[in-house]
């Protein structure tokens, strides 16, 4: 089972194939910002979001767009606050906020939000 | 008082059947023209909270649609197209202003070290003010928006960013016709530079003072992120300086005007002139040589002015019917209309409207009043020597109102935009108003009325 952090060292890309985003560790979500869109509820599954833990990977459909690539803007990001799965979701000391910039060829680039970023949790 | 003003409204806004037009009364068979901007404005108001994606998608195509009916209509049926082509110019001009600021400051970074007090937030709030007022409330802004969320990252609420709306994104624009758009397009009409300034900054100065009073209260009562133990360097770094000098051009430009100095050559009958060939390549050069780092931290965008030059296309268009027939119909009922009624009216519309096109429309209705004409640069410049305070009365009440809600001003959606992109949950469109712009802003606007308006004019 991939951890964040390694993949976060080792700068494994994620992918991503229209609103589908897989990223390469199994987490939880708490709260996901896409464009001006502040998801926090994904209990459903035709609107806003909603994400699958496997073992190795998380993916995530986003419902309200059709393509990531085509949704988030040259310098935009998808930012989101995830706890490491196995790990204690109420210990806010676990989670962290990641970045994910949507690339060509349906990679994607997963950073720790870095200093000059915002977002509040 | 209330009676007036519903009737003001009333006449404005629903019983356009009685509009007439002296120069061109031919326009009196066809009121129903000013329908595709009522239906624009409906939509704008309407889209983005009822039918968030369908407009998100489709609003392009709208509103270029609506444009066309009354280009069409123009050039079919008026045989008019020098009112086509003014239009058109003064919405070059409008947008060129617009994008070189938006694009020159989303390229700029400020990075701020210290830690976040009442009176540093009521400092900045002040500062954002006095440089709307030479950036535009859109570039200011998209310059401080972040560095004050960053600074209040441990302790940030919706009521820091509905405070920033209120001062840095609206009324702090009010001095110079580059703090708010509805003022540039007084200027572009003919109104000096320096009138506004010399006519609000009594009115501008104890507004904000009393929003700051309000906001200091507000926030030394929020006590969360006061237990967060950091060092704070106290340092203030910037990124991407060479916009600053982007940004400088932009504000020279804007003097760069046949009608300002003799010395500039017109390039007419072009629709535009050597200021917006200078906004325009601002455009692309401040995006082009920008640090990319400051665009990437920035998040920056195009969506934003994209959405404005669409919609503003739109607007523009569909509103030359509409600006036609108030000012000659306001001779006629221009009686019943007195200074503060025309800054209520003016601001009750800026308030769910944009207020750029509001303001020209009153503008219009104020010179029909005296028997003027808005299309007509001398005289604009007469009207506001000779009635200083309805030009005021509906400067004050454009850009002040502007903040009443999300969509009363372009930056104030791009604001609230930037706040949910950096995870803040701002109120609903309803939320900010009953929450914070009523119980808030409207007491400050009836004082205003009374001290600086009522009975007067």
């Amino acid at each position: 089972m991939s951890k964040i952090e390694d993949v976060l060292k080792t700068d494994k890309k994620g992918l991503h194939y229209g609103n589908r985003l897989i990223l390469p560790f199994p987490i939880d979500i708490l709260k996901v910002n896409i464009k001006n869109d502040i998801i926090t509820d994904f209990s459903t599954s035709d609107v806003g979001a909603e994400y699958i833990v496997r073992d190795d990977y998380t993916e995530i459909y986003f419902h309200d767009y059709k393509s990531l690539m085509e949704t988030v803007a040259k310098y935009a990001v998808i930012k989101m606050v995830v706890v490491e799965k196995g790990t204690d979701i109420f210990d806010q000391g676990n989670h962290k906020i990641l970045s994910i910039d949507i690339l060509d060829k349906h990679i994607v680039d997963i950073k720790e939000i870095h200093d000059d970023q915002i977002f509040i949790e | 008082m209330i009676k007036k003003l519903l009737y003001s409204l009333i006449f404005f806004t629903i019983n356009t059947p009685l509009f007439a037009s002296e120069g061109s009364t031919e326009l009196l068979n066809y009121w129903y023209m000013v329908l595709p901007f009522v239906a624009l404005l409906l939509m704008i108001a309407t889209g983005p909270l009822f039918y968030h994606h369908f407009w998100e998608k489709h609003y392009p195509k709208i509103a270029i649609a609506m444009g066309v009916i009354t280009v069409t209509f123009y050039i079919v049926v008026l045989h008019d197209t020098v009112s086509l082509m003014h239009t058109l110019a003064e919405y070059l001009s409008f947008i060129a202003l617009l994008a070189s600021l938006f694009v020159a400051s989303g390229g700029i970074l400020i990075k701020v070290d210290k830690k976040a007090t009442p009176m540093l937030n009521v400092l900045i709030l002040i500062f954002g003010s006095i440089i709307a007022n030479v950036i535009g409330t859109t570039g200011a802004s998209m310059l401080l928006i972040r560095p004050f969320i960053k600074i209040n990252k441990d302790r940030i609420k919706p009521y820091h960013i509905v405070f920033f709306i209120f001062s840095v994104s609206n009324i702090g624009g009010a001095l110079t016709p580059i703090g708010d758009p509805p003022l540039f397009l007084g200027f572009l009409r003919g109104v000096e530079f320096f009138w506004v300034i010399q006519h609000v900054w009594y009115i501008w100065a104890p507004t904000l003072i009393v929003l700051m009073s309000i906001f200091y209260v507000l926030d030394s009562m929020n006590k969360s992120g006061n237990d967060a133990e950091k060092d704070y360097s106290g340092k203030i770094e910037f990124k991407g300086l060479k916009n600053i000098g982007f940004l400088a051009i932009i504000i020279i430009s804007v003097f760069i005007d046949p009608n300002v100095q003799s010395w500039v050559p017109s390039l007419a009958p072009l629709p535009f002139g050597i200021r917006e060939l200078i906004m325009f390549s601002i455009v692309y050069l401040s995006y082009k040589y920008a640090d990319k780092e400051a665009l990437r931290a920035n998040e920056f965008d195009f969506e934003p002015i994209r959405e404005v030059a669409y919609l503003f296309a739109g607007l523009f268009a569909t509103m030359i019917p509409a600006l036609q027939l108030i000012a000659i119909e306001a001779h006629e009922y221009g009686e019943e209309l007195n200074a503060g009624l025309f800054y209520w009216s003016t601001g009750s519309l800026s308030a769910f409207l944009d207020n750029a096109p509001t303001y020209l429309n009153f503008l219009s209705a104020e010179m029909g009043k005296f028997g003027m004409d808005v299309t007509n640069k001398t005289a604009v410049h007469e009207f506001q020597m000779l009635h200083p305070l309805y030009l005021s009365a509906i400067s004050v009440g454009a850009v002040f109102f502007g903040a009443m809600s999300y969509i009363g001003n372009a930056p104030n959606f791009m604001v609230k935009s930037i706040s949910e992109r950096a995870g803040i949950n701002m109120p609903s469109f309803f939320g900010y108003m009953i929450k914070y712009s009523i119980p808030i802003l409207i007491p400050i606007f009836v004082i205003v009325w009374y001290v600086f308006y009522y009975g007067q004019g």
